[in-house]
């Protein structure tokens, strides 16, 4: 019989759970549904060349669907499902009950999102930007786009751990709070991702985007918080809350 | 210390008393959890992995507190009841998983060890997702084994198993229990329990009903009262005829029928046709009324 006693090391472990939540979270419907949203927002960019602005309106494309529905939805999508299908299934039990840290199984969870959300997301922004023809979007669409996928990763995961329906509540939060709430002033900007991914771009093009005035290292800084906050949070649940 | 014990334990969520005051001490060899749906078996099976904490009292496994120590999930082996697993990879893969969490050299030696016991199929590159009940309930108990744990937890593993199938399972959970581990298992079905072995914990309710050896809670549970529902052309004669031989306690005539109550009811199937005949009687039904389980775990805890 095992008597043996110590953990597997966290991020051995992580890998291992990343991989498992990769190949669940990889299903044809979403590839579809969310490649076709990323191809509009591609597509979508060559119109930016006929526009009187063509910096203005590429930037206004890329800022009002690419970071404010494409990066939000999409990471929505596959982040809140990544323990949150565990939880609701009940196989989270299967990788609860190994003695792994919790730390591990928060951690392969956030990988396998950015794995699959990254690519689903930067890519079409990034495209978009290339067919605009504006040089200056292009470095600022790659790196606001990954900020947007790094911090709503960190929430939406924390979210799935947490919430029974996490799709909706992440819908009522993208569009009440980051939609309606967050645009009402500074203060509450403050607190809404999109201000600091919206930042990255206004600050690159010198476009004027609404309530997008935080400074170069905050919006770097900030995203990267959110993502190291929603892993915290999601281990704390882990310990903490009782398990199915 | 006991391989696994409860002290007192109960479980509330909210207003409803899952467990209530639960005490008991497992050891090694084949234990049976018995009880009906809803009676908070796989609570006790929660509480007793770590995955829930106790509203009050305590309990060890192995010494320690699986709740507090993350690093008791070693020493134990689990079954859940659910049937999902992980839908989209491979038994073995599944198997390798686990062993691969838990540290072990060789996982996929380990893995296609643990699933050979388990009598699956090897070479099957089908995934999980496809598998029938019973054959999720092998790979289930495969994770459970794989990392060759001391204290095994099986939560109504015999569901979807077919008679082949139920045999070889329960061979292997005595064969694990003669090796010295602490064989747990949850099942609601009497008869399934009476092949596991002679330790048995009832529960019914949220409440131990009886613990102890197989045989004498058997005996227990045909001792009770039975109440019988007769259907006859004649019940009045037939009722006069049962209390004359002193064959029930009671006889009751209702819509044309008599319902007897008797303690002993191997006594009375075998004279109750003997006399119909003696008496000229046609009998056309003979119908148990309380013979069902949950009838029986309410006699247990004295809620006749």
């Amino acid at each position: 019989m095992t008597a043996t006693t110590g953990r597997t090391p966290t991020l051995g472990a992580a890998v291992e759970i990343a991989g498992l939540v990769l190949r669940s979270l990889v299903t044809r419907g979403r590839l579809i549904a969310l490649g076709g949203l990323g191809l509009l927002v591609a597509g979508l960019g060559a119109t930016a060349r006929a526009a009187d602005d063509q910096v203005d309106a590429a930037t206004d494309l890329i800022a009002g669907l690419g970071l404010s529905v494409v990066a939000p939805v999409a990471t929505l999508v596959v982040a809140s499902a990544a323990l949150g299908d565990l939880r609701d299934d009940k196989t989270l039990v299967y990788l609860w009950l190994r003695p792994i840290s919790r730390l591990s199984i928060a951690l392969g969870a956030v990988m396998a999102s950015l794995a699959v959300a990254l690519p689903l997301v930067v890519v079409p922004i990034f495209v978009s930007a290339v067919l605009s023809g504006v040089g200056d979007l292009l470095a600022a669409s790659l790196l606001a786009a990954t900020m947007a996928v790094v911090a709503y990763t960190g929430l939406f995961v924390a979210v799935g751990m947490r919430l029974s329906r996490p799709f909706l509540w992440g819908l009522v939060y993208i569009l009440a709070w980051e939609g309606f709430i967050a645009l009402a002033g500074d203060g509450t900007a403050r607190i809404s991702i999109r201000s600091y991914t919206w930042s990255i771009l206004a600050r690159a093009t010198g476009t004027d985007l609404r309530l997008a005035d935080r400074s170069a290292a905050a919006s770097v800084l900030v995203p990267t918080l959110i993502l190291v906050a929603g892993t915290a949070l999601t281990t704390w649940w882990l310990n903490h809350r009782e398990i199915d | 210390m006991p391989m696994v014990r409860f002290s007192g334990v109960s479980k509330f969520f909210g207003e409803l008393v899952a467990v209530s005051d639960v005490s008991f001490d497992v050891d090694e060899g084949v234990t049976a959890l018995l009880g009906p749906n809803g009676a908070g078996k796989s609570t006790i099976l929660r509480l007793l992995c770590g995955q829930a904490r106790p509203s009050k009292g305590k309990l060890w496994v192995l010494g320690q507190d699986p709740r507090a120590d993350p690093l008791v999930a070693r020493q134990i082996g689990v079954a859940p009841q659910q049937e999902t697993l992980f839908e989209v990879i491979t038994a073995l893969e599944f198997v390798r998983l686990a062993a691969r969490l838990h540290g072990l050299d060789d996982p996929t030696g380990r893995a296609e060890a643990a699933i050979r016991e388990v009598d699956l199929d090897l070479g099957d590159s089908r995934v999980v997702g496809t598998y029938s009940k019973g054959m999720r309930q092998r790979v289930k108990l495969a994770q459970a084994i794989v990392h060759d744990p001391p204290v095994i937890v099986l939560d109504e593993p015999l569901t979807g198993l077919d008679p082949r199938q139920r045999l070889h399972m329960i061979e292997l959970f005595h064969r694990l229990g003669a090796q010295g581990r602490c064989v747990i298992v949850s099942s609601h079905v009497l008869e399934e329990v009476e092949r596991f072995g002679s330790r048995v914990i009832v529960v019914s309710k949220g409440r131990m009903a009886a613990e102890g050896d197989f045989r004498e809670i058997r005996v227990l549970m045909d001792d009770r009262p039975h109440e019988i529902r007769l259907r006859a052309d004649d019940p009045r004669r037939l009722a006069v005829g049962l209390l004359e031989r002193s064959l029930v306690g009671s006889v009751t005539l209702e819509d044309g029928s008599v319902v007897v109550e008797t303690d002993d009811v191997r006594a009375f199937s075998r004279a109750v046709a003997p006399l119909a005949v003696d008496l000229d009687v046609e009998l056309q039904e003979l119908v148990p009324l309380n013979d069902d389980l949950e009838s029986v775990f309410r006699y247990l805890v004295g809620e006749r």
